[in-house]
């Protein structure tokens, strides 16, 4: 019960692995030259943000090929002697019954200080010598403590996960322990994650643990969790920036979630920008970004992402004169909460729409649109047309009760 | 509803379109019936026709040889394509040789739902025939629309709504007074289906059905106050005029579509400077083909409101 879920839904199998299909390839590639003879460089450096697959792509692999996994981390680097004691060997000769031995050095990022130096110094002599392929993994390898032992490593970058890969990846999870999750939770719980699938899942398991159901009410506090002064601040960047570029650049610093921002940024235009034809500007901005960020979810292109992000802020910086009348404070997006307060009262419509339609010869929108409006007005002024109505069209008690309801 | 209990069953019992009626009688007399695609507004005969056409053909046991599809609630043209499949495959038993397919809102569907209807239309023309339903014939592509034979229904003439609600508060034991009269059929301007929805609806509320009543049913049932808002942007309250865009698309379900076409029309009566309702034209036409995009309604819709707002402080200074 306690097992971790990143434990638990670890990948077995290098195609299970999500993302990165391109690095993938170039492992995959480096490994079979091992067959034949050791390759030119005889280690590979993967490096890439964290939570993007590199140790378990090696741990797949090497079950995958059937292979031995010597693995270390981080504290086994502290001096010469350790590394040697945990590699030196074990890169010099095969294991006793042919089996072939694949060597990785994970987390090399953990070294620290002078002390440490000694221990890179002998994984790179290592690296030149060795009889088994080595893999090392660091969040940095352009880092310059990595200048000498980089020259002796083919490098394979990690690259973020896409939003939609973690989507997949979670929904996945949820399916298997039975809880039915709302898209839009778990599109907020991928987003937020920013390309790291392991805190996504970590994430998810918190929120979701041991529950049947999880709704997007549960996750959205996670949004708010970028404490309100964030926002605020990034806000107050992007309002009364004194050019694009630092409008630009307050969306960087903070770690906002794009779409979110974009809510507190189209909330608060018209409260801090009162000048029509400004607001007009600005909102014309908003309204460019909104369509770039359509744009990136048809083509799935997320280089337009840039677009998305110039109007939001840059557009809108210089939208306006930064001339407010007085100060007015920064308000909370409201339409989030009335889009999930209204979200069961829509499926209700379209609930009852279906059942008229099929009565009257048309389509649920149509008769949602049409039909309701009379159908709510006779419901709440006339019981006995009300009962025949709602026997004839087959309406449950809910449904009775929402058109009966005064509104 | 009463929409359903006064619809015609036969050809013989609808009193207006005469034209159209006549030749459909001639496609049961000859017991063939071509495609076909009924244009017209809202209210004005379509279905009721396609359905009196088919009863007609096939009698009392009509429902086994006629399928209804909606191409607004029908997810995609996989769904039409398969039903249709499966209707359409097997030949009819009876005397006629072929089912009637009815496909309503057929102008909802995009260009590629409808070349796939086209090849669907050809490859059973043997043991099936189209009906298709559409307010705006324009919106069918040409190969179909030169495959389907062409039937325009208009609005109904004022004397025929007249007799069509003096038979109903016959029937139901009403009593309207003239200026109620007048009221339902001003608003209604010869959609009668809406006719018949007011009315019902009207002698719900209440006993005599006057003027005050109908008009009151009728302002109860369109919170979509589409001038409202559109006149709260000009008066340069755009935060209020935003709250109620924000009710329509999500307290009462409209599509940011439906808004954008009453918003059109609606701008053209507006008491702004002819310049500007070009303008605005450009601006709503542009916030359309966005919305066709699949962007998000209320920010594109926001902005337009915006544009209005900029029209109405500019106007007020000009004065």
């Amino acid at each position: 019960m306690n097992v971790l879920w990143t434990m638990k839904y670890k990948p077995q199998t290098l195609d299970e692995v999500v993302g990165n299909q391109e690095a993938k390839d170039k492992i995959l590639k480096w490994v079979h030259e091992w067959d034949k003879k050791p390759p030119k460089k005889r280690a590979l450096f993967l490096y890439g943000s964290p939570g993007t697959g590199k140790t378990i792509v090696v741990e797949a692999l090497a079950k995958d090929l059937g292979m031995e996994l010597v693995q270390s981390n981080a504290s086994n680097y502290r001096t010469a002697e350790a590394v040697q004691k945990f590699a030196g060997t074990a890169s010099q000769y095969t294991t006793l019954f042919g089996k072939k031995r694949l060597i990785l050095f994970d987390e090399l990022d953990g070294i620290t200080g002078t002390a440490d130096r000694g221990g890179l110094r002998v994984i790179t002599d290592i690296v030149k010598a060795t009889a088994s392929p080595i893999i090392l993994t660091a969040n940095n390898a352009y880092d310059p403590r990595f200048s000498t032992l980089r020259e002796h490593c083919q490098l394979v970058e990690f690259r973020k996960l896409t939003r939609t890969d973690i989507e997949a990846q979670l929904r996945k999870i949820c399916s298997r322990e039975g809880v039915k999750a709302e898209a839009e939770a778990l599109r907020l719980v991928a987003e937020r994650a920013s390309g790291d699938l392991r805190s996504a899942v970590n994430d998810l398991q918190a929120l979701a643990q041991g529950r049947k159901q999880l709704a997007y009410d549960d996750v959205k506090w996670l949004s708010t969790r970028d404490r309100k002064d964030a926002i605020f601040k990034v806000l107050g960047d992007i309002f009364y920036a004194r050019n694009v570029l630092d409008a630009r650049r307050a969306v960087d610093a903070a770690d906002v979630d794009l779409d979110m921002l974009l809510e507190w940024i189209y909330e608060n235009a018209p409260h801090q920008i009162k000048d029509p034809k400004e607001l007009s500007a600005a909102m014309e901005m908003l309204a460019s970004a909104d369509l770039y960020r359509g744009r990136i979810g048809s083509t799935q292109n997320w280089e337009l992402m840039r677009y998305y992000v110039d109007f939001m802020t840059a557009g809108v910086a210089v939208s306006w004169s930064h001339k407010a009348s007085g100060w007015v404070p920064f308000k909370f997006p409201t339409r989030i909460m009335s889009m999930s307060q209204s979200r069961a009262q829509r499926a209700m419509l379209a609930a009852i729409g279906l059942k008229i339609g099929r009565r009257c010869h048309m389509s649920a929108t149509r008769a949602a649109k049409e039909v309701i409006p009379y159908l709510r007005i006779i419901f709440q002024s006339n019981e006995e047309q009300k009962n025949g109505l709602a026997k004839w069209f087959d309406l449950d008690e809910d449904m009775v009760n929402y058109l009966t309801a005064q509104k | 509803m009463w929409t359903e209990k006064y619809r015609p069953r036969s050809l013989s019992d609808i009193v207006d379109q005469e034209e159209i009626v006549n030749r459909l009688k001639s496609f049961v007399k000859a017991q063939n019936v071509p495609n076909c695609i009924f244009a017209g507004p809202p209210g004005t005969g379509k279905t009721t026709a396609a359905l009196c056409l088919a009863q007609d053909l096939y009698g009392p046991g009509y429902r086994e040889y006629v399928m209804e599809l909606n191409a607004s609630d029908e997810r995609g043209i996989n769904v039409v394509r398969e039903t249709v499949k499966t209707f359409a495959r097997t030949r009819s038993i009876g005397k006629v040789s072929f089912k009637i397919l009815i496909l309503d809102e057929a102008d909802n569907m995009t260009g590629d739902a409808q070349q796939a209807l086209r090849r669907t239309m050809e490859r059973y023309t043997e043991t099936a025939r189209f009906i298709l339903i559409a307010n705006y014939s324009g919106k069918i592509i040409e190969p179909i629309q030169s495959r389907c034979a062409p039937f325009r229904f208009t609005y109904l003439p004022r004397e025929h709504a007249v007799n069509w609600v003096k038979r109903i508060a016959e029937n139901e034991g009403l009593t309207i007074k003239e200026d109620g009269l007048e009221a339902i059929l001003e608003i209604s301007g010869g959609d009668l289906r809406r006719t018949t929805n007011i009315l019902q609806t009207a002698a719900s509320v209440g006993k005599p059905i006057n003027e005050e009543t109908v008009y009151s049913v009728v302002g109860r049932a369109n919170p979509a106050d589409v001038q409202g808002m559109l006149l709260t942007a000009l008066n340069g309250d755009f935060v209020e005029a935003r709250k109620k865009l924000r009710d329509m698309l999500l307290k009462y379900g409209l599509a940011g579509t439906d808004i954008i076409g009453q918003i059109h029309s609606e701008t053209f009566r507006l008491n702004v400077p002819d310049k500007w309702k070009v303008k605005l034209a450009d601006v709503i036409g542009e916030v359309d083909f966005r919305l066709l995009q699949g962007s998000n309604e209320e920010i594109q819709l926001s902005a337009l409101l915006a544009k209005l707002v900029e029209a109405g402080a500019e106007i007020k200074r000009g004065q």
